[in-house]
């Protein structure tokens, strides 16, 4: 199996490099890294990590759309043949996405230093942890978007909770306030039939989602993206805690499972690649 | 080998499969034939498994589920790879072992005619060259079953030869091939057993020997009209007809040639013209599909 993987990985890998994409995709780090960071000075090192990361992150999104679109072509067919199971060609396509922006992002990381900014060892050891995690997480969100892993509805269904829980946030405490309401109403409506061991409970529900509800909702969906904002937090003040520390992890349970159902996703659909 | 029972598959309101049935024995050249639209590709890529069916069942007789090569009707092959390194992948992915990969590269250019121009990049290459190349990674690793779609398209003759040695050789070494092609005579060269595939279902399925052995012919053609013989001729078997100056002997009656012969000699007739003809795949095809 590594075999295979390690082969196919190899190709795909080398199939993007000479692509026009691969081409532009190194040429927009560098546009990227001038802008910056070599046209002016900039010490700092949390503009350093999140800039970097930023640039690791878009960089692994859209390689990953360009090496699954390169798999996704009829050419593949022959070789997925003789594959034992379809999970072994997705992993590639996301192995040598991930191998193309690492060696891009620390390349690009080394001539940033060009701008003054200063990295200790404890900085140093940093910086392969949270970039790693937010690349693959990155190239995995980027395989849902593909046309190679994506089956049906898939795509919207994905990215539709994604938008929910990340607008979900901002429009929590009026959803609340609404779901109260018409929980009152119920209650209500209870009430004057007799049904009072419905209207009760309806009641406190009601109450609770006018009072709490909001801010738990947002509470409970900010935690979705709650290592998000640690890492950047934590890059700001230049220390992680020992739980902001765990928002890699955190990224990459995240990755695990949208993974997984990616190759779900890509080992039951009918493969119907581009000719 | 492989046994597909009642498989549908549709596209949308087309029906690709309709309740099809076949059984895939070890070890036997399969030939499909059918016109553009039977169903022979989505066929094939359901025995590839990139095709999930929409009916039916497809069962393995064996532990295992058997080793595939395909070769696909649409040469297209990354262009910027030399033929080598295409192979190379190509067998990487089969699971021949790391030592061995470079020897069993180049038996598969050998075998192809392909030596010379192995370290040329793909997109260079002529449609012949890439039909053959296709060829070769298919067999690489010796894969249980041999998928090959339309093996012979777009090359001459010495190609068609060195395909078809090919195929013969694999069969030989106890692998199990199916074929498509338009090309009916490769079919009858090669194939041990003829599917004609059409809308979708099997219309017609036989051993390839008996398939050609079926309704064998003979004419004898004289240089007068044979009508006043004609009662006299077709007394002697009801498969034997008059038809102006020709006398056709079908099947059964096609042991009394030569007491026709003679008695067609006898009555002071000349014969210009006598042919026995065997049954072609193509008249096969042409009564089925038609």
């Amino acid at each position: 199996m590594i075999q295979r993987i390690m082969t196919l990985l190899g190709y795909l890998f080398n199939s993007l490099l000479r692509s026009l994409t691969g081409v532009l995709y190194i040429i927009l780090s560098f546009i990227f890294i001038y802008i910056f960071f070599l046209n002016h000075a900039t010490p700092d090192f949390d503009y350093y990590l999140l800039l970097l990361a930023a640039l690791g992150a878009g960089l692994a999104f859209f390689t990953t759309l360009s090496t699954a679109n390169i798999a996704n072509q009829a050419i593949s067919y022959p070789l997925l043949v003789r594959l034992p199971s379809r999970v072994e060609f997705l992993t590639a396509v996301i192995g040598s996405s991930l191998l193309f922006t690492t060696i891009l992002q620390w390349l690009m990381a080394l001539i940033a230093l060009r701008s003054g900014v200063e990295i200790s060892l404890g900085h140093l050891l940093e910086l392969p942890a949270i970039w790693m995690s937010v690349n693959i997480l990155a190239a995995v969100l980027a395989l849902h978007a593909s046309d190679l892993a994506a089956a049906g509805w898939s795509r919207a269904a994905v990215y539709g909770v994604l938008t929910l829980l990340l607008f979900g946030q901002t429009g929590a405490v009026s959803l609340s306030q609404w779901l109260g309401g018409r929980f009152l109403a119920l209650s209500s409506l209870f009430f004057q039939r007799g049904w009072t061991v419905l209207a009760n409970p309806f009641s406190t529900i009601a109450n609770w989602f006018s009072r709490d509800g909001g801010e738990t909702i947002k509470s409970v969906l900010g935690f979705v993206f709650w290592p998000l904002r640690a890492t950047a937090e934590a890059a700001q003040t230049g220390l992680f805690t020992p739980t902001q520390a765990l928002a890699p992890a955190i990224f990459l349970l995240y990755a695990t499972i949208l993974f997984m159902l990616a190759a779900d996703l890509f080992a039951t659909k009918d493969l119907h690649l581009t000719e | 080998m492989i046994e597909l029972r009642n498989i549908t598959k549709r596209y949308y309101s087309l029906v690709a499969l309709d309740q099809l049935s076949l059984t895939i024995e070890p070890n036997e050249v399969l030939g499909i034939v059918g016109p553009n639209g039977a169903g022979k590709t989505t066929l094939f890529k359901l025995l590839a498994g990139f095709l999930r069916p929409d009916g039916g069942a497809v069962r393995v007789h064996g532990p295992v589920w058997p080793t595939i090569g395909f070769k696909p009707e649409r040469l297209l092959y990354p262009g910027h790879h030399r033929l080598y390194q295409y192979l190379r992948v190509a067998a990487a992915l089969c699971n021949v072992p790391s030592a061995q990969i470079s020897q069993a590269v180049e038996q598969a250019l050998a075998q192809l005619h392909l030596t010379d121009v192995a370290h040329k990049r793909v997109r260079d290459c002529s449609k012949g060259m890439r039909q053959r190349l296709g060829l070769a990674q298919a067999m690489l690793g010796q894969p249980d079953l041999i998928l090959l779609d339309e093996p012979t398209d777009g090359l001459d003759p010495d190609g068609q030869v060195c395909v078809m040695q090919v195929i013969r050789s694999l069969q030989e070494a106890g692998q199990t091939v199916i074929l498509a092609s338009h090309q009916l005579q490769m079919i009858t060269d090669v194939c041990t057993r003829l599917i004609i595939l059409n809308r979708g279902q099997i219309y017609y399925e036989s051993n390839m020997q008996e398939a050609l052995s079926l309704r064998p012919q003979a004419t004898i053609i004289a240089t007068q009209e044979l009508t006043p013989l004609a009662d006299m001729l077709h007394a002697l078997h009801p498969e034997l007809q008059v038809s102006g100056r020709a006398v056709i002997l079908e099947h059964g009656a096609l042991p009394l040639r030569r007491h026709v012969l003679s008695l067609i000699l006898g009555a002071g007739y000349d014969v210009v013209h006598v042919e026995q003809k065997r049954t072609t795949i193509h008249d096969i095809y042409a009564e089925v599909v038609r």
